[in-house]
């Protein structure tokens, strides 16, 4: 298993995908975390009400939450890591060196959960020194303190578990692009859909994006589930699409 | 070690790919894979191998399937595709393999030299020619040192040179080294100068196996001839009073089923009959090949030409 594991983490550093991908995530994190600093406490000329202040509880809680938008670029990364596979037609060495394909999954799973937690660090690390950089600039730069550390390692759960996801959802629908497309549609035109209309509006609580705030508590959450509850229910997905992933890899005949 | 295959069958939907196939690979032979294309030969290597689970049927190494193979790396050895990352060195594709399969790192370097790749294993494997990419897949093929090796067509794509370098590759590996070699194609001419024996497919049924010497012997040699002749009329009775199927075509020319050329030419010079061409169109495993899997093509589509008279037979 070790082999199977230290063999997909070859694959990973031999092309280039995962370097774009990682850059990606550390420029969403820092951009987005430099963006809600600037316009913190920001009061538009209608009077709605903007960001919370530098310096409160809140703008704390958003700015290091925001690390878990790049979970995006993690999901790719692990779609593309069983996707590519299929796309590349390398499914069949791999399931000709190791032919108990459950194993294979198994390995990736493990690989791109290990493989994440590093890059989840660097892009925490990348939100962390932007805002203590610009909020310092600011006059407030917030303290690393047990809240604030506790919403770094939500949204570090997020970055890992979303990555397990993506290999899940990789070996259950094979197709590359359609994988990478259904999701991006899925996160940013379905689950939006689902949490804006009324009658739909509970059930957004127990999808991945309800999951996902209920995790890191956005400061503007509807009906949400605990944190800790999120975090199970997420950790469930990734889960599902796994198990489901193997069981249909396992099954499905390689042409 | 041996390979057997016994009653396998599979069915895509409607289509019948394979139906009730068996036939043995034996070890120390080069072990040819005969059909034309469509006729089952990749889906069948593939069941083989476990990637198709057959609908009936079994195939097995020594007895074991390969899905319960302890060492599959180590026992077989499976070229099916020149499947590899465009933007992966090929030597980091090897690399991959070895780390799956527990083998030390250095077998990549090892198998990049045995197959004369040594130079190029370095460059990202989408830049690599179509005999390049045959080589590398032959190179994964060898990572575990197998006792065993399964080709699905490795020769297409190679040119001139490489068909050369793979042919004596694989007879080296059959006969030097005693492993057992199964090759698939569609073309006769490759397999006759490859193969020890030949297992025929038609339409995913067996058609014939056996050694190449014993389908030629079956066949007599005996194929299609073409004569070119200033007096066709007594070359056809000559040859007809002598058993042969003499038919006259235009401009001189006789076409006879079930001679050799020197068959021909000896009658002919016995008779006294001038001869300005004599040559063999088909020789008789071609003529046996076609016969055999006549119409049996999944795109059969109508020949330019009128096709070879051994179809017609």
């Amino acid at each position: 298993m070790t082999g199977l594991v230290r063999a997909e983490w070859t694959k990973l550093v031999t092309t280039r995908v995962w370097i774009g991908l990682v850059i990606g995530a550390c420029l969403m994190a820092g951009g987005f975390a430099a963006l809600f600093t600037g316009l913190a406490g920001a009061e538009p000329d209608g009077g709605q009400p903007g960001l919370p202040a530098v310096g409160t509880p809140q703008y704390e809680e958003v700015v290091f939450s925001v690390a878990a938008n790049a979970s995006v670029l993690l999901l790719i990364l692990g779609i593309i890591g069983t996707t590519q596979e299929y796309r590349h037609r390398t499914a069949t060495p791999t399931f000709l060196t190791t032919p108990r394909r459950g194993r294979v999954v198994a390995a990736k799973l493990v690989a791109y959960a290990l493989a994440a937690v590093p890059i989840a660090l660097l892009v925490l690390a990348v939100d962390v020194v932007v805002v203590l950089l610009f909020a310092g600039a600011r006059g407030a730069a917030p303290s690393l303190d047990a809240d604030n550390l506790q919403t770094l390692g939500a949204a570090g759960l997020v970055l890992v578990v979303f990555a397990v996801i993506g290999v899940g959802v990789g070996a259950l629908l094979r197709n590359q692009v359609g994988a990478i497309v259904g999701a991006l549609v899925y996160l940013y035109v379905v689950e939006p859909i689902v949490s804006s209309i009324g009658v739909l509006q509970p059930a957004y609580k127990w999808l991945p994006g309800g999951a996902v705030q209920a995790v890191t508590s956005d400061f503007q959450a509807p009906d949400l589930l605990e944190p800790w509850q999120g975090a199970l229910l997420l950790l469930g997905y990734g889960l599902l699409t796994a198990v489901l992933g193997t069981f249909l890899a396992v099954r499905r005949d390689v042409v | 070690m041996r390979v057997e295959v016994s009653g396998l069958s599979k069915s895509f939907g409607t289509v019948r790919a394979v139906t009730d196939l068996g036939f043995t690979v034996e070890p120390g032979s080069v072990t040819g894979f005969l059909g034309p294309n469509g006729a089952g030969k990749t889906t069948t290597l593939r069941m083989v191998l476990g990637l198709i689970t057959p609908d009936a049927g079994s195939a097995t190494f020594d007895g074991v399937p390969y899905a319960a193979l302890p060492d599959p790396v180590g026992t077989v050895g499976a070229v099916l595709e020149t499947a590899f990352h465009p933007a992966r060195s090929g030597r980091d594709h090897l690399r991959v393999y070895c780390r799956a399969a527990g083998l030390p790192v250095s077998r990549a370097d090892e198998v990049l030299t045995a197959v004369g790749l040594a130079t190029a294993g370095r460059r990202r494997a989408g830049g690599y020619s179509l005999g390049m990419r045959q080589r590398l897949a032959l190179a994964t093929a060898l990572l575990g040192d197998p006792p065993v090796l399964v080709l699905d067509e490795p020769a297409n794509g190679l040119d001139p040179e490489g068909i050369l370098w793979l042919r004596g590759f694989l007879r080296h590996l059959a006969h030097e080294e005693g492993r057992t070699v199964l090759v698939s194609s569609h073309l006769l001419s490759e397999m006759e100068q490859t193969a020890d024996r030949v297992v025929i497919v038609g339409a995913g049924r067996l058609v014939r196996q056996g050694s190449i010497a014993e389908l030629r012997s079956g066949a007599q040699g005996a194929g299609t001839v073409l004569v070119r002749t200033p007096d066709a009329d007594r070359l056809a009775t000559v040859l007809g009073d002598a058993g042969m199927v003499a038919d006259r075509g235009a401009d001189g020319l006789v076409t006879v089923t079930g001679a050799t050329p020197a068959e021909v030419g000896a009658r002919a010079f016995h008779a006294g009959v001038e001869l300005h061409e004599l040559r063999a169109e088909a020789t008789g495993l071609e003529d046996l090949y076609f016969r055999l899997t006549a119409g049996q093509e999944q795109f059969a589509a109508a020949s330019p030409t009128a096709t070879p008279e051994g179809a017609a037979r």
